[in-house]
């Protein structure tokens, strides 16, 4: 598979990336700003989620609806998160439409109208939608199990806390603008059918300028506890469960993900066998790597009803501390051959491609080709996985449950 | 693109689309049956019977099916619906023939007691799962509730005693009638050789029995009853409305599928404008639902307890005023342009162009292009979307909400 990657340089070092697929007629683009959950001053919370509704809210010289009606005369497919450490804005569309959209989005990323009375809609749906997790357990498990592994503020939810959204004002969430709008941090990723030059010529028109500073370091505190339970009488008790691993930058990172796959990669991995084909605890059961740029982990999900929470839960951790024990070659062959598989079904997708070189150039200071990333997966052994194992073994777990009732953790 | 095609002399159907261009391919059976297709003591039946095809043949165990997918690192899986079960994998092609033979293989399983035994608590976990997710609860209620009675309406999951009272011998006896080769579509996209899926269906499928089957078809227009349960651990009112709309096979699903954008896409829509834009709901949308013989728009909104009078108010405005006033030119061609995209993104996968392949299929018998499709929905003008508007009255809905206890 020959593959090509675009990059360049802004002057204000605003890094631009591309990766051109032959076989789409669709572009996908993405700007990352440095604007993530984990970077908001303490006491703000989810208003990174304001903020990115609120900057849609008109732009340049259009109001809310013209914008947006801009936008979908383009057919743009948008999308808009926020992670730990970015903001993630793009979108997916015909790349006919590419130089339109990205004039739009200069707009809304450089000169969004902030209207007072679009903050308040604003910041009234982000209370609102973490008032809506309380509706779906399965969902606010997993975030607050990120919030209490992470040492803080890492895992952040980007959601944020009630309390704090309410306090929230316009011209704080204006300073977090001008603090992490960063362009000299910022990272634009396209994927799919474009004109590079075209598309470095255009950025350089709409984003280039004087080179910012700022991006000071995260001030890191340990993580929150153990076990948490949040009562809540619904139909299962919802179990989230995080043990430490190695970091994308490791040497054993392609260890890790292939242990991960053979606990939980397939429908013939441990987890997915022993908890739900053998014993029939759960429908939902899985656990996947969950890396960050400063910290990373295994992060498993099991929902089962109250009378066989328990039994699931110890089956779920004898799993996790039995996988050092041995491992088939079976096993790990499987492994290997799943995640190259994804891999290679997920390039075909221009959206997955441009959040992935944006996300490697981040977390590695470069974008991994496929063909280095199967070769790494290849290198992996039924020893090599075990001595990660040996080395790395799984000692603390974070717990969070939610459901009727709890679990005891031995 | 080039289009395949062939049946079996048992009423099979095999189709492909070869796209040598594509880095994958996609393989699947589309099965003709559903919740529909069910009585009410065996309720919950084709959804378990999904579940139980993975549990092997009299050759494979349970864990030697899941093994062998895996070895192919095919990304595989089944879903039932309230009138298609599918199973699916999306794979390298160098993998395809043998994942095609898995499926093949399982397509007659052996059923086996403990296995449904074993299963069946699986199955009551999902019905679990389910209840504690009130978004996807109070959709299956609302159908029910708009079908009332049609078997359209009919759980797809079942219920927990439905599923108890379900005997693995009424299992193989449903299967036998619906799992037919004539009621069954074996599809294949992406980048595959048409020749060698031809002759492995021909190996391996060709003794399989036909069978005389029925579905019992008829549109309905809906029961546009009213009704709210309460769940006292609940946060927010869930609302689903229901109402009638048109078949899968009418030339005028494009205008439905465009109407359902118009008031209830995510973003730029009449509800969105309405209720998201202005904060006095966090979701609201609408979609179409095309069926065999039969068709819905349902729509979902999430909101506060507080501002439930004044949100349904307003989404009895937003009908009142599309079936007074229509849709406009500048909506439609919005619509268009979203539809559009969604479809030319999504069939760029052969995983996606085999969801549209297959059921393009199963409703039509026909295969359509890509290009046919953005053709039908270029051609849709605003007229055809109003006259669809006149004849259906979407504002006369079934309505279901679950919600916390009124505070009044």
């Amino acid at each position: 598979m020959a593959e090509k990657f675009d990059k360049y340089v802004l002057k204000n070092q605003m890094v631009l990336l591309g990766e051109p697929m032959e076989a789409v007629e669709s572009v996908a683009f993405g700007f990352m700003l440095p604007a993530g959950a984990a970077h908001l001053p303490e006491g703000c919370c989810g208003a990174s989620s304001v903020i990115a509704d609120w900057i849609f809210r008109g732009a340049g010289d259009k109001d809310s609806r013209q914008l947006s009606d801009a936008l979908d005369g383009l057919g743009l497919l948008r999308g808009h998160s926020v992670g730990s450490s970015h903001m993630a804005i793009g979108a997916a569309l015909e790349a006919g439409n590419l130089t339109e959209a990205l004039d739009l989005h200069a707009d809304i990323i450089l000169r969004p109208s902030l209207k007072e009375d679009q903050f308040e809609l604003a910041r009234q749906l982000a209370i609102d939608d973490v008032l809506s997790l309380d509706d779906d357990p399965r969902h606010k498990v997993m975030l607050k199990l990120r919030e209490q592994f992470y040492p803080s503020p890492l895992g952040r939810s980007a959601l944020g806390e009630i309390l704090e959204l309410k306090a929230l004002t316009v011209a704080t969430s204006e300073r977090i603008m001008r603090d992490n709008f960063n362009l000299s941090q910022t990272i634009f990723t396209v994927a799919g059918k474009y004109d590079f030059d075209a598309v470095c010529r255009q950025m350089e028109g709409l984003f280039e300028g004087e080179q910012q500073q700022g991006g000071q370091s995260i001030r890191l505190t340990p993580s929150a506890g153990q076990y948490t339970h949040i009562e809540n009488d619904g139909a299962q008790v919802h179990i989230g469960l995080m043990t430490e691993t190695v970091k994308p930058t490791d040497e054993d990172y392609y260890n890790a993900r292939v242990a991960v796959s053979v606990l939980s990669g397939g429908m013939s991995a441990r987890l997915f066998t022993e908890v739900r084909e053998k014993r029939g605890l759960c429908y939902a059961i899985g656990a996947r790597y969950h890396g960050l740029k400063e910290a990373a982990g295994i992060m498993c999900y099991a929902g089962t009803t109250p009378d066989k929470a328990q039994e699931t839960f110890d089956c779920v951790v004898e799993e996790f501390n039995r996988l050092g024990d041995g491992i088939s070659e079976e096993e790990i062959a499987r492994a290997k051959v799943g995640l190259k598989s994804s891999l290679i079904l997920q390039s075909e997708s221009s959206s997955s491609r441009s959040g992935a070189i944006g996300s490697d150039h981040y977390i590695l200071g470069r974008v991994r080709g496929l063909d280095e990333i199967k070769d790494r997966i290849d290198q992996t052994t039924v020893d090599s996985v075990l001595a990660f194992l040996r080395n790395n073994k799984f000692k603390d777990f974070t717990i969070v449950t939610i459901g009727p009732k709890r679990v005891t953790v031995k | 693109m080039e289009f395949k095609n062939e049946k079996l002399s048992n009423g099979l159907v095999l189709i492909g689309e070869v796209n040598k261009s594509a880095k994958s391919a996609a393989v699947g059976f589309f099965v003709k049956t559903g919740s529909r297709d069910e009585v009410a003591a065996i309720n919950g039946v084709s959804h378990y019977l999904e579940h139980m095809l993975f549990k092997g043949t009299e050759k494979l165990s349970a864990l030697e099916v899941n093994e062998a997918f895996d070895r192919t690192g095919a990304q595989f899986n089944a879903f039932t619906s309230e009138e298609n079960t599918v199973f699916y994998a999306a794979i390298l092609p160098e993998y395809l023939v043998e994942v095609t033979q898995l499926w093949a293989d399982l397509m007659r399983p052996s059923l086996r007691d403990e296995d449904f035994n074993i299963e069946k608590n699986v199955i009551k976990e999902e019905i679990a799962m389910y209840q504690d997710l009130p978004s996807f609860d109070v959709m299956d209620r609302c159908r029910t509730l708009h079908f009332h009675g049609h078997p359209c309406g009919n759980s797809v999951l079942g219920s927990a005693e439905s599923i108890d009272g379900l005997t693995a011998e009424q299992m193989r006896d449903y299967f036998a009638k619906r799992y037919a080769p004539n009621n069954m579509v074996l599809a294949c996209a992406g980048n595959f050789g048409w020749d060698q899926i031809r002759s492995l269906a021909a190996d391996s499928c060709s003794k399989w029995p036909r069978q005389v089957v029925e579905r019992k078809l008829g549109h309905f227009d809906g029961s546009k009853k009213k009704d709210r349960i309460e769940k006292a651990n609940l946060a927010r009112e869930h609302i689903c409305l229901m109402s009638e709309g048109v078949s899968a096979q009418d030339p005028s699903r494009f205008a439905a599928s465009l109407l359902g954008t118009i008031v209830g896409d995510d973003v730029g829509s009449r509800f969105f404008w309405e209720l998201v834009d202005k904060a006095l709901a966090e979701a609201a949308s609408m979609s179409y639902g095309a069926m065999d013989g039969t068709g819905t728009f349902y729509s979902y909104i999430r909101c506060s307890n507080e501002n439930v009078r004044k949100v349904l108010g307003i989404v009895r405005r937003v009908f009142d005023d599309i079936e007074k006033n229509g849709v406009t030119e500048d909506e439609l061609a919005a619509a268009k342009n979203k539809i559009l995209s969604t479809l030319v993104i999504k069939n760029e996968l052969p995983m996606g162009r085999l969801i549209d392949l297959g059921f393009n299929w199963t409703y039509l018998e026909q295969y359509r292009t890509i290009e046919d499709d953005v053709a039908a929905i270029k051609g849709v003008t605003v007229g055809d979307v109003n006259t669809l508007i006149e004849q259906l009255s979407p504002g006369d809905f079934t309505q279901f909400s679950i919600g916390p206890a009124l505070s009044s």
